[in-house]
């Protein structure tokens, strides 16, 4: 039996009809065509799914889409704003912290998720903010360089 | 450098944009109108033979489109390695047996992944266990149970292109069963090296199988169109051409019947070369239905069934003069290759590839065995074969060098090869820049006063330090099909250009560093450069994202494209300002009189005089490179004769670890890699590389390990198998030693892989270093350094 679920996402207004089962990572994936969070390993492990659910990072595969309703999501397809890239963005492009990319948006919400709550970081507190978000490409050094250079930028 | 202007430099990548935004198309993003799902039945049993299968109740289930069994593709055969010696022992289903856990039994493909998987648990498969081995020793007994009855015939794409090899058949056949490769060489005589040597030392040494992690799961969407006659698929992979090639063989289409379009790979490391069964069962079953048909594996099915690095045991006898001079070398490799052969003919020669570029060894002897076992099947995997048989050469000179209380790096240095030798199958160093990496491998890790092993007492404290050192080698590309790259340069009205080049984006930045190549042959901006890439329709034949041939091989193509494309500009340029080609210079999209650079042309004006003055000709550039211009031969895996690689790369890497000696944990501190890359086409995308092989070489080195009992996968998720994450992360240096390779584009080589595999022995012998035990077997683990030391305490008292 389906659900009427209404929610926000990226900005926008949407109402769906989704079954009880499905995450909200199928339904971003699958019903919005918002692809850029990833089904990685579907069971919360590897942070490639990450979105921010009313500001919070969350796996997305652990989330049942019902649970989303009223609710605001921001996915890696509604971070930037007016056709400029957000600075976690244009910062991954210009540190190289983008490889095969299949990680990137879930590191960015993270990341951003983070920033948002705290922006005076430690490099210790970024690693620990993208620790459930797995990269095999980079070794994760240019990753956190690019979130650092980010929080740098919005101290001074 | 600074006599170029874009490539050497750190540019951001072209793919960069598309992949922050979330817009980037991976294969698991591909969706098509009417699409099916397909899902496997997997055997639960390492050995067993097929009784029968029932798929009746499976069939009738609501949804459900197909059911395949074996029975139906029996003749169907392919692999990673199809030769005379090496015939493919893969089949897309099993047919009357199954041999490892998780080999595939039955496909459905329905209407949702949900229905497929429904269908399955109504598949009745009655199955007759046989005995099982799960070692390379337990399967080489003379009683052990046979895991591959059949002998076939192979043909290798040679054959295929009407060179036909020698069949050959095993030389030790007789004598080991389940053998499914045997690599044997030899050069001097090493008997009598041995017996030249002062000391002689014998050591064992084991790695474990290791699991790619690729972020994006393997995936495969294919769609026949009956009435075009054509199989359209979007595979994550590596070489579109090379899975074209081997797809349409095992599908019996002709080859320009299947089109690989182009998708997005979320990371390979090897993984997603061979031929999958999702990939030919995806195929068949839309060919079947005439519906787009979507495989995509879960991740246990990707830790369990696609492939893994091989566990290896590797047994070392060395002899050397008192100065550390290394005499003779007696190596003996046992490759574990699991059910199917996957790589293990191809690993057991690249554990000698990439040993013997290294160290001057007048007396090598080198026999490798691959074997079949119960196990999961093991395929490439970053370095392939090189973090094994790295792990075991360079833990066995640190040992020497202490034995004899000598420096390693001094021991290093005294036997590293240089630029000008000729290795012994006719390989050129034409450059080779391991003298200065292991110079600054060792400042850059402070060796002499890190290096525990000149302090006057042995430490005591409970947190110990020390460090080791290790240096490995890769080639440049090899003679593997499609055996050359092409590219070709459309040249636009406004002096942009277009790149075709039928290179894989995988992470490792090919579509930029090409362009970068591309537009510094040409005298324009990266920013001018578009690239259309990754489609077997729309670009020529590429040798494939393996075997590190990408920026020699396809680099050289794209550069020869580049200066076809520029010729032709000149040429029409000259016409127009009366002069010769010799007396023009080109900068910022214009040609001018070198003599009077007041009289130019615009890169748009000599265009358009192309297009008038030539019968429309528009400039386009067209350039190709052989993967080894000097031969014609793929070189023998089983004798180790013929030429490997144009160019090797090299790297030496340091480790300082710190070891808490309560709990056996290792912390990796800082690691030094100074990667011979020949030239950085793209300095951020060459530091990228190394830093995601240090980090994989990491894990490698001290957690990561599938952990199988009577062949059954006990750690498949993220969870158990534990790889590194961002608070791992170690202090990284990354240095590059330039030796400008002069077969390779504007000097550049190998750096994709190499430096995954001197972090497994520098860790090693920095963690001997710090507490004076040694780890022989990977992954080090916190209760193998505890048991080692304990033992050592036992010993001591």
């Amino acid at each position: 039996m389906k659900k009427l679920i209404k929610l926000t996402v990226n900005g926008i207004q949407r109402e769906i009809e989704v079954e009880p089962r499905q995450t909200l990572l199928e339904v971003l994936r699958e019903d919005l065509g918002l692809t850029g969070a990833k089904k990685g390993c579907n069971q919360g492990e590897c942070g490639a799914c990450t979105v921010l659910l009313d500001g919070q990072a969350v796996s997305s595969c652990l989330v049942l889409a019902v649970r989303a309703h009223g609710k605001t999501v921001l996915t890696a397809e509604g971070l930037a704003t007016d056709g400029q890239l957000h600075a976690l963005q244009q910062a991954f492009i210009a540190h190289g912290a983008v490889q095969c990319g299949f990680c990137t948006s879930g590191m960015l919400l993270s990341a951003k998720a983070l920033l948002d709550r705290n922006p005076h970081l430690t490099t210790r507190e970024i690693e620990e903010s993208i620790d459930g978000n797995i990269c095999r490409c980079t070794g994760y050094v240019k990753i956190i360089e690019a979130i650092s250079a980010v929080a740098q930028n919005k101290n001074s | 450098m600074s006599q170029y202007n874009v490539v050497g430099k750190g540019l951001p990548r072209v793919d960069g944009p598309e992949k922050v935004t979330g817009k980037a198309v991976f294969t698991v993003d591909v969706s098509l109108p009417g699409m099916l799902h397909g899902k496997f039945l997997r055997s639960p049993h390492p050995h067993a033979k097929i009784l029968n299968i029932d798929t009746r109740a499976a069939e009738q289930l609501p949804g459900v489109r197909a059911v395949l069994t074996g029975r139906e593709i029996a003749d169907v055969r392919y692999a990673f390695v199809d030769t005379p010696r090496y015939p493919a022992d893969e089949q897309p289903l099993a047919v009357d047996k199954v041999r490892y856990i998780g080999d595939e039994v039955a496909v459905v493909a329905a209407e949702s992944e949900a229905i497929a998987e429904e269908a399955l648990s109504l598949i009745k498969v009655e199955y007759e266990i046989l005995p099982a081995v799960f070692t390379p020793e337990e399967a080489m007994q003379p009683d052990a149970p046979l895991l591959h009855e059949n002998k076939f015939t192979g043909t290798s794409a040679w054959e295929d292109w009407g060179a036909t090899q020698r069949v050959n058949t095993y030389e030790t056949e007789t004598t080991h069963r389940n053998l499914s490769g045997r690599t044997f060489i030899t050069f001097g005589d090493v008997e009598q090296g041995l017996q030249e040597a002062d000391y002689v030392r014998e050591d064992c040494f084991q790695t474990a199988a290791t699991a790619h992690c690729a972020m994006e799961p393997h995936a495969a969407v294919a769609s026949y169109d009956p009435i075009e006659g054509k199989l359209h698929l979007w595979l994550s992979t590596m070489g579109i051409f090379l899975k074209r090639y081997n797809l349409s063989r095992a599908l019996k289409l002709p080859i320009s019947r299947v089109r690989v379009h182009h998708s997005y790979a979320g990371g390979a490391f090897g993984g997603k070369i061979d031929v999958f069964p999702y990939e030919f069962c995806a195929a068949y079953l839309s060919m079947k239905l005439g519906l787009p048909v979507k495989i995509e594996l879960d991740r246990e099915e990707v830790f369990t069934t696609t492939r893994q690095r091989h566990p290896i045991k590797i047994h070392l006898k060395t002899g050397v003069k008192k100065d550390g001079t290394i005499v003779a070398q007696d190596v003996k490799v046992i490759a574990d290759n699991g059910g199917y052969r996957g790589s293990g003919s191809i690993v057991i020669f690249l554990c000698h590839g990439f040993s013997f570029p290294i160290y001057k060894v007048p007396h090598y002897r080198y026999e490798g065995l691959s074997v079949y076992t119960n196990n999961p099947v093991r395929g490439p995997q970053r370095g392939h074969g090189a973090p094994q048989i790295r792990f075991a050469i360079d833990s066995q000179l640190d040992l020497i060098s202490r034995e004899l209380g000598l420096d390693p790096v001094e021991v290093m240095l005294k036997n590293v090869r240089q630029k000008g030798d000729v290795l012994p199958n006719g390989d050129m160093l034409n450059s080779c820049g391991l003298r200065e990496s292991i110079q600054e491998a060792a400042a850059g890790i402070n060796w002499p006063e890190k290096r525990r092993q000149f302090s006057p007492a042995p430490a005591q404290e409970r947190f110990r330090r020390g460090v080791g050192i290790s240096l490995c080698a890769m080639f440049s590309g090899a003679m593997y099909y499609p055996f050359a790259s092409a590219a070709i340069v459309k040249l636009h009205d406004d002096g942009s250009a277009t790149l075709y080049t039928g290179a894989q984006e995988m992470g490792q930045g090919c579509y930029t560093t090409m362009a970068q190549v591309l537009a510094e042959e040409l005298g324009i901006e990266l920013a001018d450069v578009h690239v259309v890439a990754g489609d077997t329709e729309l670009t020529p034949i590429d040798i494939g994202s393996f075997l590190s041939g990408g920026a020699l091989v396809t680099g050289n193509a794209v550069k020869l494209a580049a200066a076809d494309a520029r010729r032709q500009l000149l040429e029409c340029a000259a016409e127009l300002l009366g002069a010769s080609v010799e007396q023009l210079q080109v900068r910022e999209k214009k040609i001018y009189l070198k003599q009077a650079p007041e009289r130019f042309v615009t890169y748009t004006q000599a265009i358009q005089a192309s297009v008038f003055k030539r019968n429309g000709n528009p400039i386009i550039g067209t350039g190709s490179y052989k993967g080894y211009p000097e031969t014609n031969r793929y070189p023998s895996l089983a004798k180790g004769k013929g030429l490997f690689t144009s160019a090797y790369g090299f790297a030496a890497q340091t480790a300082e670890v710190e070891v808490d000696t309560v709990t056996g944990q290792v912390k990796l501190l800082k690691a030094v890699t100074f990667h011979d890359c020949g030239f950085p086409l793209n300095k951020t995308i060459v530091e990228g590389q190394v830093q995601g092989c240090v980090s994989m070489g990491m894990g490698q080195a001290l957690s990561e390990e599938i952990i199988l009992e009577k062949g059954q996968l006990f750690n498949p998720s993220f969870l158990t198998y534990r790889l590194p994450l961002a608070t791992d992360t170690p202090e990284t240096i990354d240095g590059l030693v330039s030796t400008l390779e002069p077969n390779g584009p504007f000097g550049a080589k190998e750096v994709g892989e190499g430096s995954v595999a001197g972090m497994t022995a520098a860790i090693a012998c920095a963690v001997h270093d710090a507490t004076g035990v040694r780890v022989d077997n990977l992954p080090i683990t916190p209760e193998k350094v505890l048991r080692a030391l304990t033992a050592r305490e036992k010993a001591l008292s």
